[in-house]
């Protein structure tokens, strides 16, 4: 059976007693003490930085948020981040339809292709999509051969190639979620809404809809925050021109060896990234509820 | 005879290639009628319910409501009701919210959709769930809030498919005797199926029996019971006991069987052939006939009274079961035959096992079906 966690039941739904939550903490002290020592520390080192480097202040974040510069490269950041989500949401909801409806053979292929993509090195792929859309690659000289065409498009160096790039990337992280969800619900519910009245319409937006949306919201959440901080797709098919906050981060850090002003950079996409999982737990539990 | 038929099944097949799951299925319900389909599973009788409901489509033949076609109009505009047999209430709605569904999707005003969901909820008496949330009842529970769902909107005609089949037995009697009061209350038409015999007699008022995807009989239980029409239905329905024979001779209704032990039964004049007269039957003398008696009907003679027996077996075994005995014996050619004797059907003590007994029956209480 499908149950959606609802803000009025999230108080009654874990039932676990006291003993037993303290007894599974030995178990993960380990993974805390890694995260607490290469995740935590550094953090707050780089936040220290931010408000000690060249002096203590907070001349830092006012130079962040005073600059047109970076407050443009915030606002690319969310625009790619927003537009690869959406983008992969579309994309991504039909696949997982067909995982949860397909027969098992076909489901079992597509499951195979999706890993396997997953598995493959970031790199590798990111170079083979430089290779496919610049202006000489096999898409632009397709399209030109069948006429469609009479110069290249330019589907690299802008928003175009890194949308195309992450979109590819984050496809995964939000089929997996979605299909979490959908392969959950009993098709008999939806005749059964049919036969009461619901028209095809209806039947999406008064059942289907609801009944998905906490794996939408775990993959949107996923696939948006994991694209805020994405890095190596955005340097490699992105243009100067709409340079993302990592980008920025990696260059402020490397060439201009400014540490304060990087980690203030990094901490204000912490503390954003913060918000958004806080505005995501509020309204569907941890990581979307059963999505898990 | 020009009245039309409320709902008419007429021709009803439906074919997956050369796979037949409904061969030929034709029938006619009258208003506030409780009709059951009851059969094997993969004998059809869900499916024809899905062509009803619109989730299917048949390879021919017609579905008349009220004289009209429903096979152009979509499932949901059918305006008709249905319990499943998995449960489907929609979990991310309350119970109130769930029987309120099928109005809100109809756009009636809040003050009706309140008073009639209120209505609802007293009728499968689950007033105090109104608040919860599916998942927090019981399957039984749900059942009934799917039911109050289906009649929300008083739909002419209630399809159930299975609804109590997931319930354990003392559930499943409780639930049985609500629907009934709720047809009783609601004078909805009621089409059930179910593989349940004692279900299907115990809830309807005429039973369609499914075999093979083709209806073999319709009926009350009680015809079905007494008058089988077929070898199939008579196996189906209630215990029986089949005794293969040859007709002997055959002349109108006169008839005279020969059983494989060479004893002969003649007095087989009162004995109803299904169908109509042996000539009309088809059966004439040679023929492999099987001759069916129900446990109950079946008598049992020793000693001095021997000779009024017609079968001659000998008893296997008996068990003492408070209202009946039920003798289980075995005739010469190996046949079992078995019998319910009321406790005090019998002079002095039971029949023990190895005792040699003959089996007789009062006229017209057998049956004689073509050899299957």
């Amino acid at each position: 059976m499908t149950t959606v966690p609802t803000p009025s039941l999230a108080g009654e739904v874990d039932l676990s007693p006291e003993p037993r939550r303290l007894a599974g903490l030995g178990a993960v002290a380990p993974a805390l003490g890694l995260l607490a020592l290469f995740f935590v520390v550094p953090v707050v080192a780089l936040l220290l930085r931010s408000v000690l480097e060249p002096q203590p202040g907070l001349q830092n974040y006012a130079e962040v948020f005073g600059s047109t510069t970076y407050l443009k490269v915030f606002g690319n950041t969310f625009l790619v981040a927003g537009l690869v989500t959406l983008v992969t949401l579309l994309l991504a909801f039909p696949v997982a339809w067909f995982l949860a409806v397909a027969p098992r053979r076909w489901s079992a292929l597509l499951f195979g292709v999706i890993v396997l993509s997953m598995w493959t090195n970031l790199l590798a792929r990111t170079y083979a999509w430089m290779v496919l859309l610049q202006g000489t690659g096999i898409i632009n000289r397709m399209l030109m051969q069948i006429g469609l065409i009479s110069e290249p498009l330019s589907l690299i160096n802008n928003l175009v190639g890194v949308t195309i790039g992450m979109t590819y990337i984050m496809l995964p992280f939000m089929i997996l979620p979605l299909h979490a969800t959908i392969r959950t619900l009993d098709p008999t519910v939806f005749q059964a809404a049919s036969l009461c009245g619901a028209s095809r319409f209806q039947v999406f937006r008064l059942v289907f809809a609801p009944l998905v949306a906490s794996g939408v919201a775990a993959g949107v959440l996923m696939v948006f925050v994991m694209s805020l901080g994405y890095f190596v797709t955005p340097a490699l098919l992105g243009g100067t021109s709409n340079m993302m906050l990592a980008e920025l981060i990696a260059q402020l850090v490397q060439s201009l060896l400014n540490w304060g002003l990087a980690g203030a950079a990094a901490f204000i996409l912490l503390v954003v990234t913060l918000a958004i999982y806080a505005v995501q737990f509020r309204y569907f539990g941890f990581g979307g509820g059963e999505a898990r | 005879m020009t009245t039309t038929p409320f709902l008419s099944i007429r021709g009803v097949a439906k074919r997956y290639g050369a796979v037949a799951a409904v061969e030929d299925v034709s029938l006619d319900i009258a208003e506030g009628e409780f009709v059951t389909f009851l059969g094997p599973s993969g004998s059809g009788k869900s499916t024809t319910l899905y062509v009803i409901a619109g989730f299917q489509g048949p390879s021919v033949g017609d579905v008349l409501l009220r004289g009209s076609s429903l096979l152009r109009v979509p499932s949901n505009k059918r305006n008709i009701g249905m319990v499943f047999q998995r449960y489907t209430l929609f979990p991310h709605l309350s119970i109130a919210d769930n029987i309120a569904f099928p109005l809100k999707v109809r756009r009636r005003s809040k003050a009706e959709i309140d008073a009639r969901v209120q209505a609802m909820l007293r009728l499968v008496r689950l007033e105090r769930y109104a608040e919860r949330m599916p998942a927090q009842l019981s399957g039984g529970q749900q059942q009934r809030v799917a039911l109050a769902r289906a009649l929300a909107y008083d739909p002419p005609l209630l399809l159930m498919d299975e609804p109590l089949s997931a319930l354990d037995k003392k559930l499943k009697e409780e639930i049985q005797f609500e629907i009934k009061r709720i047809h009783n209350e609601t004078g909805v038409t009621i089409l059930y199926v179910t593989h349940d015999q004692e279900e299907a007699l115990r809830l309807s008022d005429r039973v369609a029996l499914f075999n093979n995807g083709r209806i073999e009989q319709v009926g009350s239980g009680r015809d079905l019971y007494d008058a089988p029409a077929t070898h199939f239905v008579a196996g189906f329905i209630g215990n029986s006991n089949f005794l293969p024979a040859k007709v002997a001779s055959a002349s109108g209704a006169a008839f005279e069987a020969v059983l494989p032990d060479g004893s002969r039964l003649p007095g087989l004049t009162g004995a109803r052939l299904a169908g109509a007269s042996l000539a009309g039957a088809g059966l004439k003398a040679g023929d492999d006939v099987a001759i069916m008696v129900r446990p109950e009907r079946l008598t049992i003679t020793r000693g001095d009274d021997m000779a009024a027996g017609l079968v001659p077996a000998t008893v296997t075994a008996t068990t003492f079961l408070g209202d009946v005995v039920h003798v289980l014996t075995r005739t010469s050619w190996g046949g079992e035959v078995s019998i319910r004797l009321p406790c005090d059907g019998f002079r002095g003590e039971p029949p023990q096992t190895a005792d040699k007994v003959r089996l007789g029956w009062p006229a017209g209480a057998a049956r004689i079906y073509s050899a299957p």
